[in-house]
């Protein structure tokens, strides 16, 4: 519930209802609870009654109890004789004792409630005494036959007992009877008290609740009711006078500011339509000033275009001096300053367009001297080329012989080799012969070796021989001289085997030294036949390495035969330079005759002659740019009798040309006249290469 | 002996042998074989120059190494080697010498006396020198160089 500062603080619906509700709530607890309240203290007030009451009963029976006690004890005491106590009797005193033991502890509540203690004093001794006088000393008594004034004292005491007894509990009867009346009565007192009690709550509670809900029901309407008539008010229109309840603080003030809120739109917008109104007003004058400064305008704007034309129609004649002196309006004003401006660049643009004619005639000149070096160039080009493809054919011819040569010196080592294996086998086989030569030399050692043995054993024979002679005396004379001799032949013989021995040792030395020569020899030719080996692997490389080269050289030559046809070609392509160099030094003279035309802004006569067709468009006023168009088209008219002509001096200039430049510009001016030369193929340009 | 080498015109036969460089001869008479080199079954405690006994056809017979007794070194004996089996006063000794060189005949006048500078005691070895063309040739006494050896050994 929103609340602003300006409303009161007062109670909202809701919490009116609240209260409400609150109020019966505690009205309808509050008979509750009192008649609650009554109802407990009435049950109290019964239940005390109803204990009275009990208390009496009680004691009306204790009372009964002990009469008939008494009486069986005296019936007992008549019927002496008999000796004993009849058994229905002796039941009898038992039930009444337990009796009045066990409704002792009910008698002393009973007598504590009737506020009478004091007077149960002596009931139990009475009782033990009327106990001992019945239950022993009077059954002692019977069954021994005692005589009948020994049972006097027993009889006065049980009589004594008895009655005092039977005072009390008759008194206490009669007490608990009263108390039980005078509860009754308290009881029913309550419940009167109680229903009073409820009736004044229960009136009080209602009275309240009346009060409330016509405090709340006039509160409430009053509001809704002022609500109502001010809504009213505003749909008949009156928007000036205030909403009521404004100042409310619950559901019915915020209604109130809410219909308060649609008032002061409703004002707004009324106020709004008014304001679109009259700015509508004003937009209609404003439009139709507008529109009168428009046509001011357009009839300024179309006297500048007519200047603007008549300067365009002088510029398109040529005129470059033109310019519009008198100013247009302050809008338009740029566009003259800008058609001024423009006519000044283009002036000075035509005159540096004039400058670089000739500068590209003076540039047409140098390419065309130019070309016809390049030309001569090209030629002695080709020539060189030719004396390269002859040259390359001789070294062709050359290597095919050399790889020839090769190819027959590899055949040759490969003999060499085979030659050098041979003689290897040879060596092994003289090297056995000497171990053969070796062995017999050791064979004749052992010879010779006999032979010295049998030498000296000839000698010791012969010495013993001698010295047998020599005993013998003169008879053994001869004996020695025959000993002697055999002595000097075995002596001889020993020589003779000595010298072939020392022969023989020598001739083993020398063998062993051949061997040794004829191994060195097989080594050395071992080595010739590994280096033929390789020497004949080199020479196959040499034979691949020729054969490749010749191959390399053809591939050569063709790249050159081609190298010169391409050449031949760069000739004839330099000459078709050359007659295009010289056209173009033609060009540019023409183009200089043209732009001499625009010299000073005057049109010349030839200008004019040349831009005929362009002469009817100045008198049409028209936009420059289709002016401008057509000079143009005038202008390609003129230039175009140039490119007609230009096939013919191309073609006339690939002819061959003996010389340099002068003699190539004769030859030009001759072919001007010459429409019979066809166009040159490349075969002819080469040929004319040759005569070149 | 000594008394027929005085005797003039008369002639000796001798047999000269090689001891290492030097030349040496003895008389023929005294000789009884010459036979090559056989190999000798040594003796105990024996001089040096006794190399040793050999068999002779059933005779066993000392052999001295005379280049050993002469006081030069010891030869090396070799199948060129010869053993000179020599009776000296009725005893067989065989002498080892390296080579057996000649057998001459001389004359008695041709023996020279071993110069006297030379002690007796050594001079007893030599009977004299005999100069040939080429060389001397010590003639040597077999009975000094041997018989005191045999005498000692017996």
């Amino acid at each position: 519930m929103t609340t602003s500062p300006s409303e009161k603080h007062s109670l909202s619906v809701s919490q009116r209802l609240a209260t409400l509700a609150a109020a019966a709530f505690l009205g309808f607890g509050s008979v509750l609870g009192v008649g609650f309240y009554q109802n407990s203290r009435s049950e109290a007030a019964l239940e005390k009654a109803i204990v009275a009451e009990n208390g009496m009963r009680t004691a009306e029976e204790m009372r009964l109890a002990s009469i008939e006690l008494m009486l069986i004890a005296m019936d007992t005491i008549i019927d002496r004789e008999e000796r004993k106590i009849q058994p229905e009797r002796a039941v009898q005193i038992k039930a009444s004792l337990e009796l009045l033991d066990a409704k002792t502890p009910d008698l002393e509540a009973l007598a504590r409630l009737l506020g009478k203690s004091g007077r149960l004093a002596n009931f139990g001794s009475d009782l033990a005494e009327v106990r001992k006088a019945i239950e022993v000393d009077l059954k002692e008594l019977v069954e021994s036959g005692a005589p009948a004034g020994d049972f006097a004292p027993i009889d006065d005491a049980i009589d004594g007992g008895g009655e005092r007894m039977n005072a009390l509990l008759t008194e206490l009867t009669e007490a608990a009877a009263n108390l039980a009346s005078k509860r009754t009565e308290e009881a029913r007192a309550e419940s009167r008290n109680a229903l009073i009690l409820q009736a004044v709550v229960g009136l009080l509670v209602m009275g309240s609740m009346l009060a409330l809900i016509w405090f709340h029901g006039n509160a409430l309407r009053r509001g809704i009711l002022g609500l109502r008539d001010s809504m009213q008010r505003i749909h008949s229109g009156d928007l000036t006078s205030a909403v009521a309840a404004l100042d409310r603080g619950d559901e019915i003030g915020e209604m109130a500011r809410s219909v308060d809120l649609f008032r002061t739109a409703a004002m707004e917008k009324r106020s709004i339509e008014q304001k679109a109104a009259a700015s509508r007003d004003e937009m209609e004058h404003e439009r139709e000033r507008q529109a009168a400064e428009r046509e001011q305008a357009v009839a300024r704007i179309k006297a500048a275009v007519d200047a603007l034309g008549r300067a365009l129609n002088q510029l398109a004649e040529g005129n470059l001096a033109v310019a519009i002196r008198e100013p247009f309006e302050e809008g338009l004003d740029t566009l003259r300053r800008d058609f001024n401006n423009t006519v000044e660049r283009l002036s000075h643009v035509l005159s540096n367009v004039k400058e670089n004619v000739v500068s590209i005639d003076s540039n047409g000149r140098q390419m065309r001297s130019a070309a016809d070096d390049l030309a001569r160039r090209t030629e002695r080009q080709a020539a060189s080329l030719e004396q390269t493809s002859a040259a390359l054919e001789e070294i062709t011819v050359t290597v095919k012989t050399a790889t020839n040569r090769a190819e027959e010196a590899s055949r040759m080592v490969g003999e060499t080799r085979i030659n050098a294996e041979e003689s290897g086998r040879i060596v092994s086989e003289a090297i056995s012969a000497m171990a053969r030569i070796e062995g017999a030399s050791n064979e004749i050692g052992k010879i010779i070796n006999v032979i010295d043995e049998i030498a000296f054993q000839t000698n010791l024979l012969a010495l013993n021989a001698g010295v047998e002679a020599a005993r013998a005396g003169e008879a053994g004379k001869g004996f020695a001289v025959v000993a002697q001799e055999v002595r000097e032949l075995a002596q001889r013989a020993a020589g003779a085997a000595k010298d072939i021995k020392a022969l023989v040792s020598r001739s083993g030395n020398e063998v062993e030294t051949g061997v040794k020569l004829v191994q060195a020899t097989g080594d050395a030719l071992g080595r010739i036949g590994a280096n033929v080996v390789r020497i004949n692997e080199h020479m196959s490389s040499i034979v691949q390495a020729a054969r490749e080269q010749s191959t390399g050289l053809n591939e050569i030559n063709a790249a050159v035969s081609q190298l010169d046809q391409m050449t031949q070609q760069n000739a004839a392509m330099v000459e078709q330079t050359n007659a295009a160099s010289h056209t173009l030094a033609q060009d540019a003279e023409k183009l200089s005759e043209l732009l001499s035309q625009f010299r000073n802004g005057q049109v010349s006569e030839t200008a004019m002659r040349a831009a005929a067709p362009a002469e009817a468009a100045p008198s049409i006023k028209t936009s420059p740019a289709r002016s401008n168009t057509q000079a143009g088209a005038s202008i390609a008219a003129a230039a175009k009798p140039v490119a007609l002509r230009r096939p013919d001096t191309a073609q006339a200039s690939t002819r061959p040309a003996p010389s340099p430049a002068k003699a190539l510009m004769g030859k030009l001016a001759g072919a001007f006249g010459n429409t019979s030369v066809s166009v040159p193929s490349v075969t002819a340009s080469g040929d004319n290469w040759e005569e070149f | 002996m000594s008394n027929a080498i005085k005797q003039s015109g008369a002639y000796l036969e001798i047999v000269s042998f090689h001891l290492g460089d030097q030349e040496f001869c003895i008389d023929i008479m005294a000789i009884r074989e010459i036979r090559g080199w056989a190999p000798v079954t040594p003796m105990p405690h024996t001089p040096p120059y006794v190399l040793g006994l050999i068999n002779l056809r059933g005779a066993v017979i000392p052999v001295i190494d005379m280049a050993c007794r002469l006081g030069m070194k010891m030869t090396e004996p070799s199948e060129r080697s010869a053993i000179i089996v020599t009776d000296i006063n009725g005893k067989l000794v065989g002498l080892l010498v390296e080579q057996v060189s000649d057998m001459m005949t001389i004359r008695s006048e041709d023996l020279q006396p071993a110069p006297e500078i030379i002690p007796e005691a050594q001079r007893a070895f030599c009977r004299g020198i005999v100069a040939l063309e080429k060389s001397m040739v010590c003639f040597l006494n077999l009975d000094t160089v041997i018989a005191d050896e045999l005498a000692q050994a017996a």
